[in-house]
This record gives structure tokens, C-alpha cells and sequence, in this order.
């Protein structure tokens, strides 16, 4: 097997710097783009397994380079942000990033990110998983049913509904416009509050302690994610 | 309305119960005459609630001497009275401060009705005693029923005295409680005969036959009535207060016709009597403008405003309507607004209209159809005639002086022309002299000048001379003619001149409006604004004006003209009177009378924007009120759009600072987190995977981390330097500097970064030293550098140059790269301002030509930027230092 191709996009010499020897020590094939252009040509001539985008490029914004790369590569795609820049993330994830790392980062982060991105892209092909679990909850999403230490646990249509879509997204951060346009609607965009207490009777209903939760997780002004015991 | 509607307390009636909700309750003692002992009763009352524990203190009791009653006041405690200087005797006053510091749980102050003595805050006592209300203290206090606004002319009318100290109906209805204090005529009569009573008024009364006992029973009954009508409001206040629906003036509508006459003041209470007697119908008083008549004169036009700001006083309102038939104008508006009750006034008829039309009350009762006809006969008295400008008879007699002067000159002219002329030519001289009169000094003095020269004439010119008698019948024509015309003439060329000035003073007053509303809009800052204010109301009136505006939660003056007058104290409570009020104040009006200025309020559409104090004396022509009032208008409009102007500067300085702050956030976040990151990852990667990496990769990392360890370093120097600059604690150290030293030691600093780019220098020899502190001038340099390195290719040359100019020294930077686009130039030394697409990305943060900017400016020098130096690139900085005197430079080349 080939070794992975992950193209890197950044107009930081300093990064590329350390990040290619670190790529290769991983066992990796880095590739390397200094603007939008250049990573745009690199996508389209040669499909990379995964790639690593930094938001701001001097030529092109990186949202620009996103939205564009999601026409034609459906790839797990990887940006670099600031923690304060929170609606560049989301819009990222909106434009259908797959996850984010801020910056500064550790090279183990960004690899365990990427590997995570990775495995679930080769998981798509495949029909979804059956049952999903996470701690002593096991969610049955072919019967509509919801156990936890083997118990059936009551949810509301709405409840169950926001469950599933979290768990199917395997791993992937939901921003709070995907998850209230799926379930609630166009018209409930702005909704925030409803996430707030669905979120909270899940928790109540399904964590062992819904004040310190540990699947369904929370990222402060950008979305949830839920972590099954593959991802913990 | 719906009848079965559920019924819910009335919004108004709860309101009046909240605004009410924090006063102190007030409690009036009501008689009908002096002498009924209302403060004896009053001062029994309080007596038992003093026993009962209330803190009971006598503000103000008149005791006139009598034992009982001073009996009763020695018992409770008594404020000391405040003396005044009244002209040259000292009246004793209520001390209205005192009381209000005291603030007892109830205060006994007599007689509501009284006039403060000049000096004191407020004219009336009734004015007291509602700031004491406000202050939250329950009053007690004493009035007759003569002295009621509302019932002045029915007093007058019953016992021919003149009231002058009145409350106004509005004083009474706010009583909390009223007690009538009731004896029988007969009763008081006797106590009267006994000399039980002694009172001042009395003596003044009895000369009027006031104590008349059918006076005194109509009195009672007004007594009586006003007692039962005041039960009648609060028992009707208390229903609309829970909801009850009461027995309400169902669809009584009020309508009083006012004419500019001297009636109108009588008209106006006589609808509000009617309001009362209506269980407080609403009511409206109405003037009937003609636009085809001339415009009511200005005393005129004073009796109506005066009659419409007495009946918002008594709690009615008015309206002016337009048409030229008074009667179809008037019927219109009765049956437009369902009126029921018309009020009008029966003047004395005139020939005039009974000649050439209908009289107003016959017609009136005509065509009514529907609406009660009151018809109130006017009194042939005038009530309190304003007081008529002093100046006024001066100049009438000396216009009718004139007059007789004039006639007197056409008489010796026609003198000395009798010889040669026939006497009816002489008549057009003496014509001439009326003319003359007439233009000079108006329509009297004119008529005067006719009369005048038709009796001269006559004495003179007509035989038989030196007498009054006309000896033949031509004479008499020829008098008569005479006199028609002079008078004719006389009555036509006053009224031509009279006109003429009224036109002039008002196209004077239009102008000067003008002017001042253009003087005001010139000036934009708030300060501006007040002082062309203050000029104009200074220039408009001929006198000192003031204009206070608002700072730290006072009002101090702001402008003044001729000059800023230092007000005295009685004269800023006034203006702070005004300014917390929205009334004027100060002199005549009714609050802190005895200031020298009149301050009226500054009232803008959003709100007040100062206040503005004229010279009394000019305010009290009412054309000359009415123009100041219009100027006080537009300085108000003025000083709120400065005010929004000062708003909009801030707003906008508050959005470039945020535009600044959020390039500073911009600027941190990414130029600190990249090196950060480069450390973050190189140190990672080598932590992670010691045994992947070899030992020239690994080698490479650590140079990144050192590099962008340097970078964050000089990152956090130029934000220190930038810190510094802006909050002004660079510290300069100037000392004598030779700039080869220190454009030395910066290139030195660079050095590691240069790459392959070669530079060049070229200073001048025998450059004199720079007054400059060294440091700093090496980082400008540096920061200059490393922006030539920055935006300038590998292999470049960078060319260092100083030489001498002048008087300064020039330091010359260039370097070849891109250049600056000339629209770029212009903001090359800004804050944050970074080209788009550096060579070398990172080098700065669009700090480093700022700082050095910052510096070299801080240092006394000058710095500018050129570009494209050399065929459509490259950039040139050039810094220009002031250089040392000769003899410093060469007393440091002799060392």
C-alpha cells in the first residue's frame, strides 16, 4: 500500500518547515502549497488523501479555497484557525470542513485529527453502522431505539432525532446551524436555545454525569460532536 | 364606549394617584370671609394631632395679636420667620429653605393665597407650599373664597373689591382634603361689632361695604359651592380610580368666544364656572382670526395670549380658528365637535356694526341651533391693565408738541407770504405742517396738528382776524374744507407711518433672524454656537445676554456678550430654576423675581440644551418677547444639532480607535501565533519522533525555533515601542550622535538577515553629529531595514547614504524591490498598514515604519518615503535630522 498523500496549504515557509519532516516521520507523503492557486492546481491534478488548510492565504481566503476544493474533492479537509476566530470556523465547517485545529498546535494533535478524518472518509462506501456506542448507551439507529446498561431510555422525537444526526455524523463536529436546519428547519436558524435544552435533557437522560459529559460534547459558540467509543 | 364593557380603573385617575404617591398631603381650611377663624381652627386641630404625637411645627401664622389664637400657636413649635429688606422696611417672611431642611411631619402655613415680599423665590405662597408637597411634607393651610382665580370677577362683582392676591383654581383642586370653616353671617357681623375680629384687610374691606350681610350670604354660598364641588371631584376621582363609572358631565363640550377686548380674562372664567358647575365639562376658549382684517394690534394680540395662558391655567384649552364670517366660523366649530355650551360676551354696541352688520349675540342665538347661548355682559372696567411701556406718553407728547411746533412754523411762513397770496393758498401750508406731523409722529399728533391749524388758520388768516368768529359764509366753507382735509390728511399719513414703522421693525426683526440663523448654522462646536448666540440676543435686544450651558449635573454660564457676566447667586438658582424646571425665571416672572436677568430655557426637539439669560427690560414689549423667543428657538435647534454633531465625532473617533483595536487584535493573533506555531510544531515534531527525523532535519528545527523565537521577540519589541509611543512614556535621552555610528550598529543588528543582498554605503565625510537619542534613532533604522529586506528580493542591493543639507542631516534608505504603489505611499507610515504580499511574509506586523516614524518625529526629525526610485521599483526612506552647530562639532573633533 502507498503510503497517504496529505497536502499541506499554508503561506508560512516556518510551517511547512516542521510539519513535512513530521509528516514523514509519521509515515506519511507530504505535499506542499504556498497559496490558494497553487493548492487548487495540486487538488485538481493530483488527489491528495487528506489536506491541511490554513484559513488565511495571501492570494485566496481559505474559505474561498474550500468552498471551490468541495466542487470536485470530497476528501477529509483539515483547516488551521485561531482559537478567537470562532465564526471562521464555523463558517469553515459550514462550507464543509471536516474539523479544525487551532492554532498553535501540536503535531500530534493535527495527526490524530487527520487520522480520525481519514478513517471516517473510508468508512463512507460502506452502509452506516447499525448501532453506535458510547459508554453504557448503545444507540440502535435501524430500529429507532436508544439503551442504556441495557435499559430502553424514553426520548422525545426531537431528542431521538438530534441524537441520531450527532451519532451518524461519526466524530464530526456539527456547527448549530447544520444541527438546527436539519431538525428544526430553515426558520429555527437563529434557535440557538432549543440545542441549549435538547442538548441538556439528553445529557440528563443519557450521561453518567450530564455536568461533565463525555459523548455528547460541547464547543463553546461553533457546535456538538459526539464521541462513540472508537473516537474516545 | 360600550356600555357592558368591564370596568377598569382609568389609566389618568391612577397616574394622578402615583404622581401624587411621595408628596405630602395637603389640607386647606376654606372661609368665606377674614375674620371666620380658619388659623384658629386650624391651629386647634394641629394642637390635638401634637398630643396625638405628629411632629408638628408652624411655618407661617398670622395672629394679628388675638389671645386665643396666640395661645394655641405658643403651644406648638414656631419657625423663625426670614427678615426681608422690602424698599425701606423689613417684612418678616416664610423661610422656605429652613422649612424644607426641617421637614416637619406637618407644617402649618397660613394665608395660601399671599404675595412673597420681593426677594423671595416665589412670587406667590401657594408656590411654597407646592414645592414643600413635593418635598414630600403634609401642608395645612388657610384661604378665602374671594381669593380663588376662577371667582375674582364674581367677587368683584358682589362686593365691587378687587382681589390681587389670588391661587389659582389648580392650588385648590390639589388639596387632599378641604375643611369649610363656617359660621353664619350674622355671627361674624356680631363678632365684627365686639371687635372680636381684628384684621388689616378689615379696615380696607369695610370701607367697601364688604361685610355686608347679603355679601357675606353670597360669599358663604360661593363658599358652600366651591366645598360641595371639591366632594363632588374627589368622590368622582375616586370612582374613575377603582373603575367605578360615575355620573360623568355626559357630552358637555364648553366653548368661550373671546374677542381682543378687554373682556376676554372675565370670558374665560366665566367658562371655567361653567366647567365646574358641569361637573368639569371640558372646556375651550376660541378666538376667531379674519385674514381679510388687518392683524390685531400688539395690545391687542397681548389680551388674547394673555386670555388663552389664563384659561390653560384654569385647566381649559384653546384654540384659533380662521374665517371671515366670526358667527359661521364659530357654529361651525360648535357643531363640528358636538359643543353644548357656548359662552360670548355682550360688548357695548357698536354703530359701526349695527350700521353695516349683524350684531354677534342676536346672530349668534339665530343660528345656534342646539347649543346653550351664555351671554356674559362685559363690565366696562378693564381688570389690572398691563402696565403700559413708560416711554409711551413721553414720546405721544412730545409728537404732539412737535405737531403744535410745525403748525406754528407754517404760520409764520404763511405770515410773511399773506402779503402777496390770497388766504386759501395759505391753507395748503398749514396742510403741509398736518402732512409733516403725520409722517414725524403718527396718526394722533397728526389729528392734533389738524386741529391746530384749523383753529390758526381761522384766528389768524380768516377775517375777521384775531378771532374765532368766521365772518362770511365762503370763510366757513373754506374753514370746514380745511378741516376735513387736514384731518383726513392727518389720520391718512399717521396711519401710513405707523404702518411703514411696523413693516420696517418686522422686515428689521426677519432680517435679524436671519442673520442669526445663519451665524448660528455657520458655527459647528457647542461653544461656538453658545457665544454666537449670546452676540446675537446680545445685538437683537441692545443689551448683556447670557448663555449657560450644562456641565457636571450644574449649569454654569458658557457665553456671554459683550463679555461673560459673573452672575450672582439669586441669578444661577434662577438659571438653575430654568434649567431643571423648563420655565423661566428670574426677573419678572413668577419665580426668584429679584434676579437681574430674565432666563428662559433652551428647549431643542430632543431635548434642553441650556439656558439663556436676557435684560428684563427688553422682554417686556411683547413684539420684542416674541422675537427673542423665535431667536431662543433656533439658538436651542443650534446648540442640539452641535451637540449631535459632537456625538457623531465621538462615534466616529470611537469607530476608527475600534478599527484600530481590531487590527491590533488581527495583527496579534496571526503574527504571534505563526512563530508560535513554528515553535509549538518544530518542538513537537522533535519530541514525537526522536528516531524518524535525522540529524539535519533535526538540526533545521531547532534553527526555526531559535529564528521564530527572535521574530516573536522583536514582534513584542516593536508592540512595547508602539505601547510607549502611544501612551507617551518614551523616555528621549538626545545627546550629540554621529548617524555613520549608528547606521553602523543597525546594519549590524540585521546583518543575520540579509541574505544575499548587498549593501552599499555612501556618507558624506565631515558629517556634522545629530541631536538625536541614540537608541531610538538605531531601532528607526532597524524597523527601516527590515522592511527593505522584507519587500526586496534575495540578491538585492540596499543602499545606506547620509549627507549634509542645510541645516540638517539626511539619512537615505533604499532599497530595489517592488516599490510602493504611489496611492499606498501616502499611508505607508500608518499603523497596521501592511502590503499585500510580502517577499518575506512575517517580518512585521505593518508596526515597524510607524515606530520608526514615531521616533524620529519624538526626536524633533522628519521622515518620508519615495517610490519607485529607479525605473518603476524600488523604495526610498529618507530621514532628515537637525544637525549640531559648528562649534559642537568641532569642539568633539578637537577632543
Amino acid at each position: 500500500m502507498s503510503k497517504e498523500r496529505i497536502l499541506v496549504v499554508d503561506d508560512e515557509p516556518q510551517i511547512h518547515r516542521f510539519l513535512e519532516p513530521a509528516l514523514i516521520a509519521a509515515g506519511y507523503e507530504p505535499a506542499r502549497a504556498d497559496t490558494g492557486r497553487q493548492a487548487m492546481a495540486e487538488i485538481a491534478r493530483k488527489p491528495p488523501d487528506a489536506v491541511v488548510l490554513d484559513l488565511g492565504l495571501p492570494d485566496i481566503d481559505g474559505q474561498e479555497v474550500l468552498k471551490k476544493a468541495r466542487a470536485f474533492y470530497d476528501g477529509p479537509i483539515i483547516v488551521l484557525s485561531a482559537r478567537d476566530r470562532e465564526l471562521e470556523k464555523i463558517e469553515a465547517l459550514d462550507a464543509g470542513a471536516d474539523d479544525y485545529v487551532e492554532k498553535p498546535f501540536r503535531v500530534g494533535e493535527l495527526l490524530a485529527r487527520l487520522r480520525v478524518a481519514m478513517r471516517r472518509q473510508a468508512r463512507q462506501g460502506e452502509a452506516p453502522p447499525p448501532m453506535v456506542t458510547a459508554g453504557d448507551m448503545v444507540i440502535d439507529l435501524k430500529r429507532d431505539l436508544v439503551t442504556r446498561k441495557g435499559e430502553i431510555v424514553r426520548l422525545s422525537p426531537k431528542e431521538y432525532e438530534l441524537l441520531a444526526r450527532l451519532a451518524r455524523a461519526d466524530g464530526r463536529m456539527l456547527t448549530h446551524r447544520d444541527l438546527l436546519v436539519s431538525i428544526w428547519g430553515p426558520a429555527h436558524v437563529e434557535d440557538t436555545q432549543y440545542l441549549r435544552v435538547f442538548i441538556g435533557q439528553l445529557r440528563a437522560k443519557l450521561e453518567a454525569d450530564p455536568a461533565e459529559p463525555r459523548h455528547i460534547l460541547t464547543q463553546p459558540g461553533i457546535g456538538y460532536r459526539f464521541m462513540a467509543d472508537e473516537h474516545v | 364606549m360600550k356600555i357592558d364593557e368591564p370596568r377598569r380603573p382609568d389609566p389618568d385617575a391612577l397616574l394622578a394617584e402615583a404622581v401624587k404617591a411621595g408628596r405630602g398631603r395637603l389640607k386647606v381650611f376654606l372661609g368665606m370671609a377674614p375674620g371666620v377663624g380658619k388659623t384658629y381652627e386650624m391651629l386647634a386641630q394641629a394642637a390635638r394631632r401634637k398630643e396625638e404625637g405628629v411632629d408638628v411645627v408652624v411655618g407661617v401664622v398670622e395672629t394679628h395679636g388675638r389671645r386665643e389664637t396666640d395661645q394655641l400657636a405658643r403651644n406648638l413649635e414656631v419657625m423663625a420667620r426670614r427678615p426681608t429688606l422690602h424698599k425701606d422696611r423689613t417684612l418678616l417672611e416664610f423661610d422656605l429653605d429652613s422649612a424644607l431642611a426641617r421637614k416637619p411631619g406637618l407644617l402649618l402655613v397660613d394665608e395660601y393665597a399671599h404675595s412673597n415680599a420681593a426677594g423671595s423665590r416665589h412670587t406667590k405662597r401657594w408656590q411654597d407650599v407646592e414645592e414643600l408637597l413635593a418635598a414630600g411634607i403634609n401642608v395645612w393651610t388657610t384661604v378665602n373664597v374671594q381669593h380663588l382665580e376662577s371667582l375674582v370677577d364674581v367677587v368683584w362683582k358682589i362686593t365691587g373689591a378687587r382681589q390681587r392676591e389670588t391661587v389659582p383654581d389648580s392650588a385648590l383642586s390639589r388639596a387632599d382634603d378641604i375643611e369649610l370653616v363656617d359660621i353664619t353671617p350674622d355671627e361674624l357681623r356680631q363678632r365684627l361689632a365686639d371687635g372680636k375680629v381684628y384684621l388689616p384687610e378689615t379696615a380696607r374691606l369695610a370701607a367697601t361695604n364688604f361685610f355686608k350681610p347679603e355679601n357675606l350670604t353670597a360669599l358663604r354660598e360661593l363658599a358652600l359651592r366651591r366645598m360641595a364641588l371639591t366632594v363632588d371631584d374627589q368622590l368622582v376621582a375616586a370612582m374613575r380610580q377603582r373603575g367605578v363609572d360615575g355620573p360623568w358631565a355626559a357630552g358637555e363640550r364648553i366653548v368661550v368666544l373671546i374677542g381682543p377686548g378687554p373682556a376676554a380674562g372675565s370670558l374665560v372664567r366665566a367658562g371655567k364656572r361653567l366647567s365646574d358647575m358641569m361637573m368639569d365639562a371640558p372646556w375651550t376658549v376660541a378666538y376667531v382670526e379674519r385674514p381679510n382684517k388687518p392683524s390685531p394690534d400688539v395690545a391687542a394680540a397681548a389680551s388674547i395670549s394673555a386670555a388663552f395662558k389664563l384659561a390653560e391655567q384654569l385647566g381649559g384649552t384653546t384654540v384659533v380658528l380662521t374665517g371671515d364670517n366670526i358667527v359661521g366660523t364659530l357654529l361651525e366649530y360648535v357643531k363640528r365637535n358636538n359643543v353644548t355650551q357656548v359662552v360670548v360676551g355682550k360688548s357695548r354696541p357698536s354703530r359701526w356694526r349695527a350700521l353695516f352688520g349683524r350684531s354677534l349675540v342676536p346672530a349668534l342665538a339665530e343660528e345656534a341651533a342646539g347649543a346653550a347661548l351664555h351671554i356674559i355682559t362685559e363690565p366696562g372696567q378693564e381688570d389690572d391693565p398691563a402696565p403700559k411701556n413708560p416711554l409711551q406718553p413721553l414720546r405721544q407728547w412730545r409728537g404732539h408738541l412737535a405737531s403744535v411746533f410745525f403748525v406754528a412754523i407754517a404760520g409764520l411762513i404763511s405770515a410773511a407770504v399773506d402779503q402777496l397770496h390770497q388766504p386759501a393758498d395759505l391753507a395748503m401750508i398749514f396742510l403741509v405742517s398736518v402732512l409733516v406731523s403725520g409722517l414725524a409722529y403718527g396718526f394722533w399728533p397728526a389729528v392734533t396738528a389738524a386741529l391746530v391749524s384749523a383753529l390758526a388758520y381761522n384766528f389768524f388768516f380768516l377775517e375777521p382776524r384775531l378771532t374765532f368768529y368766521i365772518g362770511h359764509a365762503t370763510d366757513f366753507l373754506t374753514f370746514s374744507v380745511f378741516f376735513i382735509v387736514a384731518m383726513a390728511t392727518g389720520w391718512l399719513t399717521g396711519r401710513v407711518r405707523d404702518q411703514a414703522l411696523a413693516t420696517s421693525r418686522r422686515a428689521t426683526a426677519i432680517t435679524a433672524l436671519l442673520a442669526a440663523s445663519r451665524r448660528l448654522s455657520a458655527s459647528a462646536e457647542k461653544a461656538d454656537t453658545a457665544s454666537a448666540l449670546a452676540e446675537q440676543l446680545a445685538a437683537a435686544t441692545g443689551a448683556r445676554a447670557v448663555v449657560l450651558l450644562p456641565k457636571n449635573e450644574d449649569i454654569v454660564p458658557a457665553a456671554g456678550s459683550p463679555d461673560l457676566p459673573s452672575l450672582g447667586p439669586a441669578d444661577l438658582a434662577a438659571a438653575r430654576w430654568t434649567w431643571t424646571h423648563g420655565e423661566a425665571a428670574g426677573a419678572d416672572t413668577g419665580t426668584l423675581p429679584n434676579a437681574a436677568w430674565t432666563f428662559r430655557p433652551l428647549q431643542g426637539v430632543r431635548a434642553r440644551s441650556g439656558v439663556a439669560g436676557v435684560d428684563p427690560a427688553f422682554m417686556r414689549n411683547e413684539e420684542n418677547e416674541r422675537f427673542v423667543t423665535a431667536l431662543l428657538d433656533q439658538g436651542a435647534v443650534a446648540l442640539e444639532r452641535a451637540e449631535f454633531a459632537a456625538d457623531a465625532a465621538d462615534a466616529e473617533a470611537l469607530r476608527r480607535s475600534d478599527k484600530l483595536r481590531s487590527a491590533l487584535l488581527n495583527s496579534v493573533s496571526h503574527d504571534l501565533r505563526t512563530p508560535l506555531s513554528t515553535v509549538l510544531g518544530s518542538a513537537t515534531t522533535l519530541l514525537d519522533y526522536p528516531n524518524a527525523l535525522d540529524e539535519a532535519v533535526k538540526t533545521d528545527l531547532l534553527a526555526s525555533i531559535r529564528e521564530e523565537a527572535e521574530r516573536l521577540n522583536r514582534y513584542v519589541g516593536n508592540l512595547l515601542d508602539m505601547t510607549r509611543l502611544e501612551g507617551g512614556g518614551l523616555d528621549i535621552r538626545a545627546d550629540w550622535v554621529d548617524v555613520r555610528d549608528v547606521m553602523g550598529a543597525a546594519l549590524h543588528r540585521v546583518s543575520r538577515r540579509l541574505g544575499g543582498r548587498k549593501v552599499t554605503r555612501d556618507f558624506h565625510d565631515g558629517l556634522p553629529l545629530v541631536n538625536a537619542d541614540p537608541t531610538l534613532l538605531e531601532q528607526a533604522i532597524v524597523n527601516i531595514l527590515e522592511n527593505a529586506i522584507a519587500y526586496s528580493p534575495d540578491k538585492s542591493s540596499i543602499e545606506l547614504a547620509a549627507y549634509d543639507d542645510r541645516n540638517n542631516v539626511v539619512l537615505s534608505i533604499e532599497d530595489d524591490g517592488r516599490g510602493i504603489p504611489t496611492a499606498e505611499l501616502v499611508r505607508v507610515f500608518d499603523r497596521f498598514q501592511r502590503m499585500e504580499e510580502p517577499t518575506d511574509r512575517g517580518k512585521g506586523a505593518g508596526l515597524g515604519l510607524a515606530i520608526s516614524k514615531g521616533f524620529i518625529e519624538a526626536m524633533g526629525g522628519r521622515i518620508a518615503a519615495a517610490s519607485p526610485i529607479h525605473g518603476g521599483h524600488g523604495t526610498r526612506i529618507l530621514i532628515s535630522l537637525k544637525k549640531a552647530p559648528a562649534t559642537v562639532t568641532r569642539a568633539v573633533a578637537h577632543v
